[in-house]
């Protein structure tokens, strides 16, 4: 942005992190007015609000410091050093990859940059099931707008829709499914396609060049390689958080952090087993209960011409109806990252018909499908091992299934010539007539679908009961009198749309609410 | 790896994710016929590194997973003399033999699935996390280098809008 009277360009904002090298060996010892636990969507938009108002912030995050210039353009490589466990979390059965950021700026340095307002009748729905009257649309239409000018979010624009969008989107309208180009925290997008390994030229508006630096230029101290570990509570507060920053050795040093606030923005999978393990904030119980991940899957079709469905940008435009959540709902999300991102979905079989299937790709449309799905899932420690307990619920699997009814008639409303499931094993559906037979026929049960999820949510559920919820309209924990959440964690139920902008959203607000009770 | 991680982390690498010899044989047989790359436009396996590439991934797993893995490979490769009778482990049966054994496994029961599932998963990781193989199939790789995309840093701070916020 530049200064109208002068057009000379403001200066730009400095991130400064602290690596566990920097530190020494003696470990950090601390006083602040907050400190905030994780540096994604939710911990970075805290600090930088919290900043802003004068507070003294330290940040702690668990994942490294890569800068966006270290950034390879290669998915492999990415899983390696900014996914959680390398890119390998997965559920209990091992059916479900849980893909997270592990990274200074969390999820929001992987994601496809997509953004949705929550659905007014999801914010309703947690009005009316759980006391949460003061997220109202109306509310929260005001914090809406204040990340999506601070990010830039904005819908594509017709250079920013390739082919394989623009065909699904045209395929939808044909079937009468609403659809529409997808909006995204991005700057004069270079349309690498490559989103999902870090934006390398800083186009994606994550919190990487964004909200951390803001809080970094306001004071901000951010610690990268540093995990909370354990908390220090005196009469219902806690009064300090025990971390342990790990250098590329393997060595470790100790940091404590005094502060009077302590934000806890860790991840839907980090944060619970946080308070698990300190026993701690669970009267209710709920503490990593009411998980969900809106189970994906990357479903493709064999086009009749080429298409190059990896050229541009990461996700183009969508396809479901979107303002009504509800039993069987469902999103489509036209995007293809390539052969890799088919070893998590293709259904194309084995041998020669995998190789006939794969060679083709040039030909393929393809989406990513999310389902609204209930909060059956559980997160916990289980000797000494990090467990997700969830499996696609049998209520629902018809969600799963209408998605994959409506992929294919969107898909061969759009030219396609066989759409390829994402089962285990192979399955076809080689014309329309074919859709409902073979879709009908489908089972749930473990390891018959290549599953993903990138939107972990629900393990720390706000509510207004403290018997049925972990953490107060306020975002304040109901045991923990200056214990704040505010990741995707809070979430009472899904959103079936991306989570991200919500998670920006709540934190703005959340962060207004801990000011006003400072 | 990235030598992006100066002063972090390092990632839990340890010696025991190594893959024996007999569970590269068993990746290499099941490569084969999983992906028969003669006679297509598919980049050849042999030139592509996929095992050192799986034994890559696989440092990144716990030991209690790890274990899991090795015990699941056994299943595998021994389960040759039980799900369909072949009298012969995966790896010494006939590439047809295979494919039959590969398909058979996925038709099969939950552990089952869930071993041929991950077998399948991890030999397409490291096969097509060579940018090679994928430009085969007409997908560019790494781009912004190549192109010199200019990088366009932090964005500049915000204009404050809180203004109609009402304070709480």
């Amino acid at each position: 942005m530049t200064d109208p009277s002068t057009d000379i360009p403001p200066p730009v904002p400095v991130l400064r992190v602290q690596q566990p090298a920097d530190m020494p060996d003696r470990g950090l010892k601390l006083d602040a007015d907050a400190v905030v636990i994780g540096s994604g969507a939710g911990g970075a938009v805290a600090a930088y609000e919290l900043s802003r108002a004068g507070a003294k912030v330290v940040v702690l995050e668990a994942g490294p410091y890569v800068k966006s210039q270290q950034f390879t353009e290669r998915l492999i490589e990415a899983f390696h050093t900014l996914y959680e466990e390398g890119g390998n979390q997965v559920n209990k059965s091992g059916d479900l990859v849980v893909l997270q950021g592990k990274c200074v700026g969390g999820s929001t340095v992987v994601n496809a940059a997509v953004c949705f307002r929550a659905p007014d009748k999801v914010l309703e729905a947690w009005g009316e099931d759980h006391g949460l009257d003061d997220l109202s649309p109306e509310a929260m239409a005001l914090y809406f707008e204040r990340v999506e000018k601070n990010l830039r979010i904005h819908p594509n624009g017709p250079h920013e829709i390739n082919l394989n969008g623009r065909l699904i989107m045209e395929g939808a309208k044909r079937v009468g499914i609403p659809a529409a180009p997808v909006s995204r925290n991005i700057a004069h997008c270079a349309l690498t396609g490559h989103c999902l390994s870090g934006c390398k030229t800083d186009r994606k508006q994550s919190m990487l060049v964004t909200y951390l630096p803001w809080a970094s230029e306001l004071g901000a101290t951010i610690l990268s390689g540093t995990r909370a570990e354990t908390f220090e509570v005196t009469n219902g507060r806690v009064t300090q958080v025990n971390a342990v920053a790990t250098d590329a050795s393997g060595s470790t040093k100790p940091v404590a952090v005094k502060a009077g606030l302590v934000v806890v923005a860790a991840g839907a999978v980090q944060t619970p087993l946080l308070f698990q393990k300190n026993a701690i904030g669970n009267s209710s119980g709920l503490i990593g209960r009411n998980f969900a991940c809106h189970p994906s899957t990357a479903m493709i079709a064999v086009h009749k011409d080429d298409i190059y469905g990896w050229l541009g940008a990461t996700i183009t435009t969508y396809a479901g109806n979107i303002e009504d959540p509800k039993e069987g709902s469902f999103l489509l999300e036209a995007g293809f990252l390539g052969p890799m991102s088919l070893t998590t979905g293709s259904g194309g079989g084995v041998g020669r018909e995998y190789t006939d299937f794969i060679q083709k790709s040039n030909r393929f449309l393809a989406a990513v499908t999310l389902i609204h799905d209930h909060n059956v899932g559980r997160v916990y420690m289980e000797n000494g091992r990090k467990r997700i307990d969830y499996d696609l619920d049998d209520r629902d699997f018809p969600s799963l299934q209408e998605a994959f009814r409506n992929a294919a008639k969107i898909y061969f409303a759009a030219g396609a010539e066989r759409v390829f499931l994402p089962t285990t094993r192979r399955t076809v559906i080689e014309s329309p007539d074919q859709i409902d037979s073979v879709i009908n026929s489908l089972e749930n049960g473990k390891h018959l679908y290549k599953l993903a999820s990138y939107h972990p949510q629900g393990t720390m559920r706000m509510g207004k009961d403290p018997k049925k919820s972990v953490v107060g309209p306020d975002g304040r924990m109901h045991d923990l009198d200056n214990v704040y959440v505010v990741d995707a964690s809070l979430f009472p139920t899904t959103l079936l749309v991306n989570p991200q902008e919500t998670i920006y959203a709540m934190a703005s607000y959340l962060s207004d609410r801990m000011l006003a009770r400072a | 790896m990235l030598p992006a991680c100066d002063g972090s982390p390092p990632p839990t690498h340890t010696e025991a994710a190594r893959l024996s010899p007999n569970e590269r044989m068993i990746f290499e047989r099941f490569a084969e016929v999983y992906i028969p790359t003669e006679g297509t436009n598919l980049r050849p396996l042999s030139e592509v590194p996929y095992l050192d590439n799986i034994d890559r991934i696989l440092a990144f797993l716990d030991a209690p997973t790890l274990d899991e893995f090795h015990t699941g490979m056994k299943l595998f490769d021994y389960g040759s003399f039980v799900v369909g009778l072949y009298f012969a482990r995966f790896a010494n049966l006939s590439p047809e033999d295979r494919l039959e054994y590969i398909r058979r496994w996925y038709a099969g029961g939950e552990t089952q699935r869930a071993i041929v599932g991950l077998i399948d998963k991890l030999v397409a990781l490291g096969y097509w996390q060579d940018v090679e193989a994928a430009r085969r199939v007409g997908y560019q790789g790494p781009v912004s280098d190549e192109a010199k995309i200019l990088k366009l840093g932090n964005a500049p701070m915000p204009i404050a809008i809180a203004e109609d916020i009402e304070a709480p």
